[in-house]
């Protein structure tokens, strides 16, 4: 497993807000990342891509729970993007696997 | 007799002929003598127009033939002649036909059967069931109904009756004897279970006596024991009877009883084999003896204390250099006098080997025994793997090498599971930044037990999460203080042992969350509860901290 620094960084596509997640998302991680997701639904429909996370703990999932709950109530769409084979992982052993929208990557996400 | 053509046979032989051949298969319908006896006997007695006809069986074991069906109007079944007296006697003596053809004239008719019963015998005819290993018995003829006496013609026709008869009765006694073999296999086999039976069972965990017993034939003469002492030791038992066979087995039986029953008390091994000698000697009669070890071993000291009863000396092994436990007295059952003295040893990592001597008479050659340095070989060389399949490697090598005797093995050694040294041990503070280090020094330890990656991510997980939580809730919160992570293996499992200092935690107060519920938080403990096998919280010994214990059986194999 190769050592992927932590990032977290939103983008603005017009009206969609894409956060790119990578790196390792425990405990000391994703207080940030849950931040991040609470402040773009704030604009819109928000997409969470997450093809670089190379490790996510419960932590990690309950940032990505409450935007999902948080979204819901706030009427905007949710999604995840291009998961990774570990969050895949650790979303099946949650069960969330079928609660969250998943798209392979952003232009499918935007469209759905 | 020749044969007759049938052509040119006459009305009567004709007759014989056709009468031969119906009886022939009549008594091959069945092989139950019951079934087709009676009636062949009474068509015996039509055919030839006799008054009365029996039909008598050699018992080889006591030289007599006895009457087993009887057809007249005296009944003598049950009746019996000893080979080689009156008629029938003489008959299956000589093996040939007796013709009488006046019994009032005859030396040979035994006239207290018609003293006995009234009837009166006039005259005889008498034909051995021969086959081709020697009459099994006789059929004979009593009396033409005219009232006319029998002539050589009757012998020769019931000469020929008597082949098939005997025959049919010869196969039936062969079929009886392959019933009875299988009878015999079947209680063999129903033996060989119970003995096996009554052997320990093995135990799970990181128990550390195991034994095997790999019997030669269906009946062994080894045994082994192993059951806890009232004050917490393990007391364990090995032996071997000598001979072989159901009475060496019945010895065992006895003596691995008394093993117990006198072992159960937990007197001092040597006093333990002194007792359970003085009682053998007592009721064993015939030379047979036993050879025994007795131990017992203290897992909170680690002290062995050990006696052998001419057992072959027991083998100490530190993975290196083996050290030789001779015996302490004479086999069991010879010396109601003996005495046994016993000897005490600190085991630590070592593995103490107790082996019956078929361990050694395995052979390697057509008369080559593996001897006590071709078994040190064997040990030596699967010292590396863990008890139990280093146990499965020295059984497989003694089973492809010839076992010509009883084979038993006993092996005491604590599991590394159990012993200090872990596989991974690292402190580290109650700090969430910590936990990538973590990860990161958990997956090469557990790359380097050969554990599948995908196996391997969610162990990591697991370990993860339980460390979050200990930061988060046994802490309450990221701090200076330690976690102590060790990774161990008992076995097929690996064991993991998460220690903090924090304050008891209450495991009532830990609840699984049902994952099915959509909710952001409480994920850490239902995922430890699915990826490990089991898992619980324990006080610290010191009573500073609790221990999270967690544990997941690995595919064997896959390691070592």
């Amino acid at each position: 497993m190769n050592a992927v620094e932590n990032t977290c960084v939103t983008e603005d596509l017009g009206g969609y807000a894409l956060v790119r997640v990578g790196g390792e998302v425990d405990l000391s991680w994703s207080q940030k990342v849950r931040d991040a997701i609470l402040a773009a639904l704030r604009g819109g429909d928000v997409g969470v891509e997450l093809s670089r996370v190379a490790y996510i703990d419960s932590s990690g999932i309950a940032a990505l729970v409450e935007g999902f709950q948080t979204a819901r109530g706030k009427g905007r769409r949710f999604a995840l993007i291009a998961a990774s084979k570990p969050v895949l992982a650790v979303l099946q052993l949650a069960r969330l696997d079928k609660v969250f929208v998943l798209f392979a990557d952003v232009e499918a996400a935007r469209a759905g | 007799m020749n044969a007759v053509p049938l052509a040119a046979a006459g009305n009567g032989e004709r007759r014989a002929l056709r009468f031969l051949a119906d009886l022939s298969q009549s008594l091959a319908l069945s092989l139950d003598l019951r079934e087709t006896f009676p009636l062949a006997v009474s068509r015996i007695v039509d055919f030839m127009q006799a008054e009365a006809a029996s039909l008598f069986l050699l018992d080889p074991a006591r030289g007599v033939l006895e009457c087993r069906l009887c057809q007249g109007p005296v009944d003598i079944t049950g009746l019996t002649v000893a080979v080689g007296q009156g008629v029938v006697g003489r008959c299956v003596a000589e093996n040939a036909t007796q013709l009488v053809r006046d019994a009032s004239a005859d030396a040979r008719v035994n006239a207290r059967v018609d003293a006995e019963t009234g009837f009166l015998t006039r005259s005889i005819v008498c034909a051995p069931l021969a086959t081709a290993q020697g009459p099994i018995g006789a059929l004979e003829i009593i009396n033409r109904r005219d009232g006319s006496l029998f002539d050589a013609d009757d012998a020769e026709v019931l000469r020929l009756i008597a082949a098939p008869a005997a025959l049919a009765i010869g196969n039936a006694q062969l079929a009886q004897g392959l019933v009875e073999q299988q009878r015999i296999q079947r209680e063999l086999e129903l033996a060989r279970r119970m003995q096996k039976s009554m052997l320990p069972k093995r135990r799970r965990g990181d128990f550390p006596i195991r034994g095997v017993n790999l019997p030669a034939h269906e009946i062994s003469g080894d045994f082994f024991d192993f059951f806890d002492l009232p004050d917490g030791r393990l007391a364990f038992v090995i032996g071997d009877v000598s001979g072989k066979g159901l009475d060496a087995a019945f010895l065992m039986v006895r003596v691995e009883s008394l093993l117990r029953w006198v072992g159960t008390r937990a007197p001092a091994p040597g006093a333990w084999l002194g007792e359970v000698n003085a009682q053998m000697c007592r009721f064993v009669r015939d030379g047979r003896f036993v050879c025994a070890a007795v131990g017992q071993y203290d897992r909170g000291s680690g002290t062995v204390r050990l006696a052998s009863a001419g057992f072959p000396p027991a083998l100490l092994h530190d993975g290196v250099h083996f050290e030789e436990l001779a015996a302490d007295g004479p086999p069991l059952g010879i010396l109601a006098e003996a005495d046994y003295g016993e000897r005490e040893f600190t085991l630590g990592k070592q593995a103490l080997y107790l082996f019956s001597d078929g361990a050694t008479d395995v052979r390697t050659g057509a008369t080559d025994r593996l001897g006590e340095n071709g078994l040190r070989g064997l040990i030596a060389r699967h010292a590396g793997l863990a008890p139990e399949p280093r146990l499965r490697a020295l059984l497989g090598d003694l089973k492809r090498l010839k076992l010509v005797d009883d084979t038993t093995l006993l092996l005491l050694q604590e599991p590394r599971g159990a012993q200090a040294h872990g596989l991974l041990e690292l402190e580290f503070p109650a700090q969430a930044a910590q936990m990538r280090g973590v990860r990161a020094a958990l997956r090469h330890a557990l790359d380097a037990q050969g554990i599948a990656p995908e196996l391997r991510d969610q162990l990591v997980l697991a370990v993860d999460e339980a460390c979050t939580n200990i930061i988060r809730h046994a802490y309450g919160g990221e701090c200076t203080r330690k976690i102590a992570l060790r990774l161990g293996r008992e076995h097929e499992r690996l064991v993991f042992e998460l220690r903090d200092q924090a304050p008891a935690v209450d495991p009532a107060c830990l609840k699984l969350r049902d994952l099915s519920e959509c909710k952001p938080g409480g994920l850490g403990l239902p995922f430890i509860d699915a990826l490990m096998d089991d898992w619980k919280i324990l006080p610290a010994p010191d009573g500073h901290g609790n221990i999270l214990r967690m544990r997941k059986r690995i595919p064997m194999g896959e390691h070592e």
